[in-house]
């Protein structure tokens, strides 16, 4: 029963802990200016998602060790090196991006500029960090995260005709509002919202905090491969509800109050309140796990103790990490970059080093050494390949595509 | 700031070490010989170390400037800025229509209604003022600003006046604010239409 429970509870802060202020920004975006002409990719990175973090959850049961952990010992501290450097890089502007998300969640609901947020919320993520244990933490946020269901409910009782929806999905086109250019470009911002580094990061860790073992193989099965495609259909759902309302309007958002207006406008004010609440939580959520994640990737590759289980004061230099990352990541919001801005480049520059992260997680996962006889089988391997190849192809084209569509603005 | 001169910028930047005018002192300052060596060579390590800063900057500034507009040469090139600009205050105005439907309909928190409305002013406000920075190349691009200010201004001037209106909490007259707003947002998307 206990382990049932644990499973049930681990799936539901899955599905809640998987939107961010990426998937937020992306999803809609996308919705209202391309409809579903890009929900394919949307599939295409939750797909890769599960198959990699899935490697990183077993990497992480059957060695207990987490990923970074491995990834310098098997392939020496000069790879180790890059991989962190644009991994860290990638999580820090994350972190700020979702610290931004939160203030503006808060600003939404209460018309106070979200600047005067950003030091307290700052302040609030360090705090939970150093106090909360990392269960209490990670199924609160999770489970706060499933209010965004009501995005789901909203499309539901808008009776959008399905049959059209599932076409303009699986016959995707260009609008003629808009250029190739610019719809690759937001192609490769999705798959960078979906296939964030911190995710694999963080879920490795929190593999390791929780103590799984080989017994745990199940709960990670379960947790990824029922979670995962749950959360990612919450990101489908916002883009939906943006298809829905705000492109036939021709609205192009370009902030976090234009998210909520669906649902406003066909639940009311009881969905933007639960809206707002899932916005908040989301952005809450995955702040706290980018935050540690920049702890655990640079304790882990310099060999530091880590984690949440350790007192600070047996990991000091893990937690310090943790606060300067925090500190800079409030600070870049500070500067007034505009979070939603942030949160773009964030992303797309999440896509440019994705095979920087990924390609070494596909090398630990298939040595026996670490992983005995649950090394990758040949399908997971096949699969995994040619995703790579994908990452790799999106990571070339990333900057190119950034200066030829101004950044996706035409 | 400018696409053209990001690039311009990224040009130098990426020919910062390597530039005639920089070229010699950069010379002399990383110039080693090894002991067994009789002429001098560039210390390569270093020069590599530079071309990594160079490239990094450049991308840095590529990155910066991706999304910015500025100076154009020709008509078409105008047009299609005006083009833009229009479609960003449509989309302002249709998120206001939008809002102040919600809002009419009980459908929105005032504060979340105040937040909505300022940030479709502000976003109008913004994309005219960018517009209106842009030189117009020739007389005909004139006309074509003095049409575009034509439209933008009542519509940032509507969207204030809404915004005040949330802000104070006078929800009822804000249908009667926006009444202008539909007409205003097909006009925009007339204009949109006709120079893409």
């Amino acid at each position: 029963m206990k382990k049932l429970v644990e499973i049930a509870l681990g799936i539901l802060t899955a599905i809640g802990g998987f939107v961010d202020i990426g998937d937020l920004v992306a999803s809609t975006e996308t919705g209202a200016r391309f409809g579903l002409g890009l929900a394919w990719v949307l599939v295409v990175g939750v797909l890769g998602i599960i198959i990699y973090a899935e490697m990183a959850g077993r990497v992480a049961s059957v060695s207990g060790r987490a990923v970074f952990d491995l990834v310098r010992e098997r392939l020496g501290a000069g790879v180790g090196l890059l991989n962190l450097a644009a991994s860290f890089f990638i999580t820090l502007l994350t972190l700020a991006a979702e610290i931004g998300g939160v203030a503006l969640s808060l600003q939404l609901a209460t018309s106070v500029n979200y600047l005067l947020f950003v030091p307290i919320v700052g302040f609030l993520v360090w705090l939970v960090c150093w106090r909360v244990r990392f269960e209490v933490m990670d199924n609160a946020v999770g489970l706060l995260g499933l209010a965004l269901i009501v995005v789901a409910v909203a499309v539901w009782k808008a009776h959008p005709q399905w049959g059209a929806m599932l076409h303009s999905a699986t016959h995707p086109v260009v609008p003629r509002t808009e250029t190739h250019t610019a719809y690759w470009y937001f192609a490769i911002a999705l798959l960078g919202s979906a296939m964030t580094p911190y995710e694999v990061f963080f879920f490795s860790s929190g593999a390791v905090e929780q103590r799984w073992t080989r017994a745990d193989l199940l709960v990670n099965r379960l947790n990824v491969y029922i979670g995962f495609p749950l959360g990612g259909l919450l990101a489908l759902v916002l883009m939906v509800a943006a298809a829905l309302v705000l492109e036939p309007r021709g609205i192009d958002p370009s902030h976090l109050s234009q998210a909520a207006l669906p649902t406003s406008l066909i639940l009311g004010k009881l969905g933007l309140a639960l809206a707002l609440l899932g916005f908040f939580a989301c952005t809450s959520g995955a702040a706290l796990e980018t935050a540690l994640s920049c702890g655990y990737s640079v304790a882990q590759y310099f060999g530091w103790p880590w984690g949440k289980l350790l007192k600070p004061a047996q990991a000091p230099r893990f937690q310090l990490v943790v606060l300067a990352s925090i500190t800079l990541g409030a600070g870049l919001p500070l500067t007034t970059l505009d979070p939603i801005k942030l949160t773009e480049y964030a992303i797309v520059l999440s896509a440019a080093a994705l095979p920087l992260t990924y390609l070494p997680l596909l090398i630990v996962a298939n040595d026996p050494a670490y992983l005995g006889d649950k090394v990758n089988s040949g399908l997971s391997n096949a699969i995994a390949s040619v995703y790579l190849v994908v990452l790799v192809v999106a990571s070339v084209a990333t900057i190119p595509l950034m200066i030829i569509s101004k950044a996706g603005g035409g | 700031m400018t696409v053209e001169w990001g690039v311009i910028a990224v040009d130098q930047a990426l020919q910062l070490p390597f530039s005639p005018s920089s070229h010699h002192s950069w010379d002399e300052r990383h110039m080693t010989r090894h002991p067994r060596q009789r002429s001098w060579t560039p210390a390569e390590p270093t020069r590599r170390r530079f071309d990594l800063a160079a490239v990094g900057l450049g991308l840095l500034l590529l990155v910066a400037t991706a999304g910015c507009t500025g100076l154009v040469r020709s008509d078409p090139v105008y047009a299609s800025k005006a083009a833009t600009t229009a479609a960003a205050a449509a989309s302002a105005v249709e998120t206001a229509q939008l809002a102040v439907q919600e809002a009419a309909a009980g459908k929105l928190f005032g504060r979340s209604l105040a937040q909505t409305l300022a940030e479709a002013a502000s976003d109008a406000g913004d994309v005219q003022a960018t517009f209106d920075a842009i030189q117009p190349p020739d007389g005909r691009a004139d006309a074509l600003r003095d049409q575009l200010d034509g439209l933008l201004t009542p519509a940032v001037s509507t969207l204030d006046d809404l915004r005040t209106a949330a802000r104070r909490g006078h929800v009822d007259q804000l249908p009667s604010l926006a009444a202008s707003l539909p007409r205003l947002d097909d006009r925009l998307a007339q204009f949109q239409k006709a120079r893409q």
